[in-house]
């Protein structure tokens, strides 16, 4: 890369460079912060306040009048304090500081895969890495042929558009031939992927799709929303930053109240519930239920709407009354089961028949991704069609991804004129792309250990409900099984289903060359053969939007704000050497510099319509207009409710199927996803339930939300955040530890105080964690977040950084769904005996690491501690 | 004279401040105005989180702690450097080529947001950003990353509103912060009332709550979730009595709100009518 960090600032003058500092990734931006550097080095990060080189009146800015409020978007960004923090990202001492290799992995002879994860590394050239990279390439094209490299394209990070956007390996890859790709499903979506969606249609995301005007007409008609298990105060940050933050004071000073329905006083509930009901994880299907019994016995439900909107009620009210299976689903039946007392399950289905009510989501969380989610994914969906959904004010209405997939129907907040897409310059995997062989992500390793394997789906974030009832195979006739993993995005492990099994995976004899590129050496690193240092966006020249604020969209040019890190390179750049060596350069660049890639993102953005290049580059950001005429959408399914005829819903017979047509046709003999939703604590492919004898071993439920201090895996070594309360325990040999809550009582009866290290257990293996006792969990349940780095003590059993994502099951949703299950399982809680466990593992426990920091990258190098 | 106003009803607790805090001063060298902060430990400004009540009725609150630019601040009395000072829109800055180490200050802060470096030997804290505002910032960094205006800085003239509303941390002890606050937590008393036998939650219900010293009375109706809250309550002991037409009522007496208190669900029961 051309080093443009010459033309910065004078010594000891400071030159501000505009960043999107959102972490979905896929060219997908957002939270744009200006960065401040003075002799190479970042100052600071902070909010781009928009107005600072533009008059408002430039770009309309929207309001919304409710109910003698007005509500206006702020003028700055919100960041979260991920994106405030990253300057400690940017230097972390865990940055891999150049290319390595493992000791012991010999491409030439022994590749001892079985030490992956054990053995160290030596650093190399780049030139001697890209060479053997080549080298291993054309040996495993020759051998099984192109299909036997697995492209781990994917995951979210950094949102980059020409550099290092996930996937860059793809271009090439597919330029030689083809490859197997690792698809990425629906995830933290499960149950309203793989179960709303046949009950309302609702392609692509299986939320409610016309968002349009949503949110103004909840200030304008709601009475109560139900925050059921989402958390507006955490999972939008990496996204969209905190606008649902303002939104939810705003619902409280309009008087709407906000019920919180999860089984953990999650962060948006501690400071804006008016009421918190805790319910026992993944039993949110049996309170729907009896909701519904409440409503069907007194007559609280809109009868006519019932009537005209919907398909198949009756099968669904005999099973709720116990026609079906001769159990009534009272109240008191439900209490049992989901931990809410039978009188409150009575006075919210009344609050709910009665009041004015929206469902608000956030993703994530035991509610939607735990096993059988599809089963409460379309409960609530049928609960919300009995209450007359598309009414003024009775919606379910998103919280985050506003714009989900550039579309305006996927925003509940005014319509901006347009959604810049600069993907003119995107050097990343695009979605939509299928090469002849492919699996899903939730199946990487029984396709690895246990092949051949069939499902059902693409099994990608955005297929149409119909997809999911085309069967695949792995492998595919005339392709070779995998041979080589090359991934970008290398935190598999800590974010899908089975991680340990996943660990097994990659030990296997089967997979002869692993290739991991990224900034950080954090989980499949330490996995890999060969280790390439990618770079952060901070030291590379970019194009950025940010897309998903809900307040206004802008466009910017982001420049080289310092030189790249020790010897790293960009992720495009690291696929451009390799092509070097393979002869594909210039097929894979196309002679294409990164200014004309810029240049091209922007005049394709849909920007260029009415702002020039030159305005872009000299003022480095775009405010994009609101629409003039945003208040004329109609508010989200208004013309459903009114004539569904003439509207009808993308399900087969265009009505909200309380009996799903299309399962029952495709389907017919699937009990864990009957055609009308069904309690199932525990089935064939499960057994996650206090209800089952398993729990006699592992008597607690596990909570595993999106992480509040971080987005998935990125984030975990910020020293200022690691010294908050709720983001590590510091343990007694001085480790911070990922926090464990648990209720008082149960910590009582365990014999555990806070701050102890404690273990969470089931036959997949254990982590490590530090109790934080909190009455913000409810008891028989325990919390602790996801994604924290691995840090094995045992590989394949037992993990000191918490990477609960380890021990949750490695199935899949159900028999015929392809989603991940990685919140509300079984797991025994026992106290650590840290000096027993430091006598047993003294390898583990002496690899060295840094008392604020955590995991470092010298710790992995042969020689150093 | 500046001043800060920090809403505690509008703090989200996303802990931006403390972290842009660290952002501007950690690693950074504003000298004359503040050598760097510590990377981790020390916070000139700390976010205080606390959990109040228990399952159900849980509550947080997050209160931003910072220097407080007294007006009579108690750390420039016995610097025996004279290092401290306050400068002309009342901001009190340590001078750190000045400060010899003495510690006076740290001792003498009522407030606790004065740190001793050990590395650097200095006695630090929030400087308001002052170098910031010289260069033509309208707020310190704190503000600037604040979401959700919770937070909020300028003249003393803008906030008069505010500020006849608000409190300030520790005024029996006469410092005249210019940091006030709004929303400060007090304490609660909760509950739910149910009847077992109908097995319902009773609406209406008539709660009563004295104070016992003061005999300050407060009274709600339970909503319908059978729910009822006294906010804003003072610590003491305090009295309760459930009253509900054509139920016994029921007395609970010497509830200290040392802490908050979640009252649980607690049963009703009819009034049996005896026959004569």
């Amino acid at each position: 890369m051309v080093d443009k960090t010459k033309s910065n600032g004078k010594p000891g003058e400071e030159k501000t460079y505009i960043k999107g500092l959102g972490f979905c990734s896929f060219g997908i931006g957002s939270n744009v912060a200006q960065v401040d550097v003075k002799d190479g080095k970042v100052v600071r990060i902070r909010p781009l306040h928009f107005d600072e080189k533009y008059d408002p009146k430039e770009w309309n800015p929207w309001e919304i009048e409710a109910r003698g409020k007005t509500f206006k978007p702020s003028m700055k960004s919100l960041l979260p304090p991920l994106s405030l923090a990253y300057k400690k990202r940017i230097y972390s001492p865990n940055r891999i500081k150049y290319p390595l290799k493992r000791v012991d992995w010999d491409p030439d002879g022994e590749r001892n895969t079985q030490n992956r994860g054990a053995s160290k590394y030596v650093r190399i050239s780049w030139d001697e890495a890209t060479d053997i990279i080549a080298k291993e390439i054309r040996r495993v094209h020759d051998k099984y042929g192109p299909y036997a490299i697995l492209a781990q394209a994917d995951g979210h990070g950094e949102t980059k558009v020409v550099h290092g956007p996930h996937g860059c390996q793809t271009n090439l890859l597919k330029l030689m031939g083809g490859f197997t790709l690792q698809v990425r499903q629906p995830d933290s979506w499960e149950g309203w992927y793989w179960g709303s969606k046949h009950a309302w249609g609702m392609d692509p995301v299986g939320k409610m799709g016309p968002q349009t005007n949503v949110m103004r007409d909840i200030m304008q008609h709601t009475d109560m929303i139900l925050f059921w298990g989402a958390d507006p105060e955490t999972t939008t940050w990496g996204w969209q930053g905190q606008m649902a933050s303002r939104l939810c004071y705003h619902f409280t000073e309009l008087g709407i109240k906000s019920i919180y329905i999860c089984p953990d006083l999650n962060y948006a509930a501690a400071v804006h519930a008016d009421k918190w009901i805790p319910v026992r994880p993944n039993t949110d299907t049996v309170l729907h239920l009896a909701i519904a019994y409440t409503w069907l016995t007194e007559g609280l439900y809109e009868k006519e709407y019932v009537a005209t909107h919907t398909y198949g009620f009756e099968a669904f009210r005999d099973y709720v009354l116990g026609k079906e299976d001769g159990i009534p689903k009272t109240p008191k039946w439900a209490a049992e089961i989901c931990g809410v007392p039978s009188y409150t399950i009575k006075a919210l289905a009344r609050e709910w028949g009665k009041k004015t009510t929206s469902i608000a989501h956030c993703n994530g969380g035991s509610y939607i991704r735990a096993a059988y989610a599809s089963e409460p994914g379309r409960m609530e969906v049928l609960n919300l069609a009995m209450q007359g959904l598309g009414m003024p004010g009775r919606h379910q209405v998103t919280m985050i991804e506003w714009g989900l997939f550039g579309m305006h129907t996927q925003n509940p907040l005014p319509r901006s004129t347009c959604i810049p897409d600069p993907y003119k310059a995107y050097r990343g995997y695009f979605l939509g792309y299928f090469p002849k062989q492919h699996i899903p992500k939730t199946l990487i390793h029984e396709a690895i250990l246990n092949p051949p394997l069939k499902w059902h789906g693409h099994v990608m974030a955005g297929m149409p409900r119909e997809d999911q009832f085309i069967e695949f195979q792995y492998p595919v006739e005339g392709c070779s099984e995998i041979h080589m993993i090359w991934t970008d995005s290398p935190c598999w492990m800590t974010c899908w289903n089975g991680g340990h099994r996943f660990q097994e995976a990659l030990r296997s004899e089967q997979i002869e060359f692993v290739l991991a590129q990224h900034p950080w050496m954090e989980n499949e690193c330490t996995y890999a053969d060969i280790v390439l240092p990618a770079n952060t966006k901070i030291e590379e020249e970019d194009i950025g939007t940010d897309i998903f604020s809900g307040s206004f969209n802008s466009i910017f040019y982001e420049g080289q704000a310092i030189k790249p890190v020790g010897d790293s390179k960009s992720d495009y750049e690291i696929v451009c050497e390799i092509a070097k060596k393979l002869g594909m350069y210039e097929a894979l660049t196309e002679d294409k510099t990164t200014d004309d890639l810029i240049e091209a993102g922007f005049m394709h953005s849909g920007v260029q319509e009415f702002a020039s290049y030159e305005q872009f580059r000299d003022k480095e950001y775009v405010m994009v207009p609101t629409a003039p005429d945003w208040e004329d959408d109609p508010v989200g399914l208004y013309n459903f409710w009114k004539d569904p005829d003439n509207n009808p819903l993308l399900t087969p017979t265009g009505k909200i199927e309380f009996y799903a047509t299309g399962l029952a046709e495709h389907f017919p003999d699937d009990d864990e996803r009957p055609p009308v939703p069904h309690w199932i604590p525990y089935g064939e492919t499960h057994q996650e339930s206090l209800l089952h004898p398993r729990s006699d071993e592992y008597p607690f439920l596990i909570v595993s939300n999106h992480p509040r201090w971080r987005v998935h895996a990125m984030h975990d070594d910020i020293t200022w955040l690691r010294e908050i309360p709720t983001c590590k325990v510091k343990g007694a040999d001085g480790y911070l530890y990922e926090p464990v809550w648990i209720n008082p009582g149960d910590a009582a009866k365990l014999g555990i105080e806070d701050g102890d290290v404690v273990e969470l257990y089931n036959e997949r293996g254990g982590v490590l964690g530090g109790a934080y006792v909190t009455e913000r969990i409810m008891p028989g349940v325990v919390y602790q977040d996801h994604g924290a780095r691995v840090d094995p003590i045992v590989p394949g059993k037992l993990d000191r950084g918490g990477a609960n994502n380890l021990i949750c099951p490695h199935r899949t949703t159900s028999r015929n769904a392809a989603g991940e299950v990685t919140s509300s399982f079984l797991v025994g809680v026992r106290k650590v005996d840290l000096e027993a466990m430091r006598q047993e593992h003294q390898e583990a426990f002496t690899r060295e690491f840094h008392p604020t920091a955590g995991l470092v990258f010298k710790a992995q190098l042969e020689g150093e501690k | 004279m500046k001043v800060f106003v920090i809403d505690v009803a509008r703090c989200n607790g996303c802990y931006n401040c403390q972290i842009a805090c660290k952002d501007e001063h950690v690693g950074n060298d504003w000298t004359p105005y503040a050598k760097p902060q510590p990377d981790t430990g020390q916070f000139w400004m700390k976010v205080n989180e606390t959990v109040h009540g228990s399952v159900p009725k849980v509550k947080m609150s997050y209160v931003a702690m910072m220097c407080m630019h007294c007006e009579n601040a108690p750390c420039m009395n016995n610097c025996q450097p004279d290092a401290i000072y306050r400068r002309e829109d009342g901001l009190v800055v340590i001078d750190p080529e000045k400060c010899t180490g003495c510690m006076n200050c740290v001792d003498d802060c009522p407030y606790g947001v004065i740190y001793f470096n050990d590395d650097l030997m200095l006695a630090q804290k929030c400087t308001g950003c002052a170098h910031l505002l010289d260069k033509g910032w309208s707020v310190p960094r704190c503000v600037d990353a604040c979401a959700t205006d919770a937070l909020r800085f300028g003249e003393e003239e803008e906030f008069k509103a505010e500020i006849a509303q608000a409190q300030v941390m520790f005024a029996e002890y006469g410092t005249s912060p210019r940091v006030y606050y709004l929303n400060l937590p007090k304490k609660f008393i909760a509950g739910t009332i149910f009847d077992p036998e109908i097995d319902e939650v009773l609406i209406g219900a008539e709660i009563t709550c004295q104070n016992e010293k003061t005999g300050e009375v407060f009274k709600v109706k339970t909503d319908n979730f059978g729910d009822f809250w006294f906010k804003n309550l003072d610590v003491g002991d305090y009295s309760v009595w459930i009253e509900m037409g054509g139920y016994l009522t029921q007395t609970m007496e010497h509830i200290s709100t040392i802490k908050d208190v979640n009252l649980g669900d607690i049963p009703v029961y009819k009034e049996v009518k005896v026959a004569a």
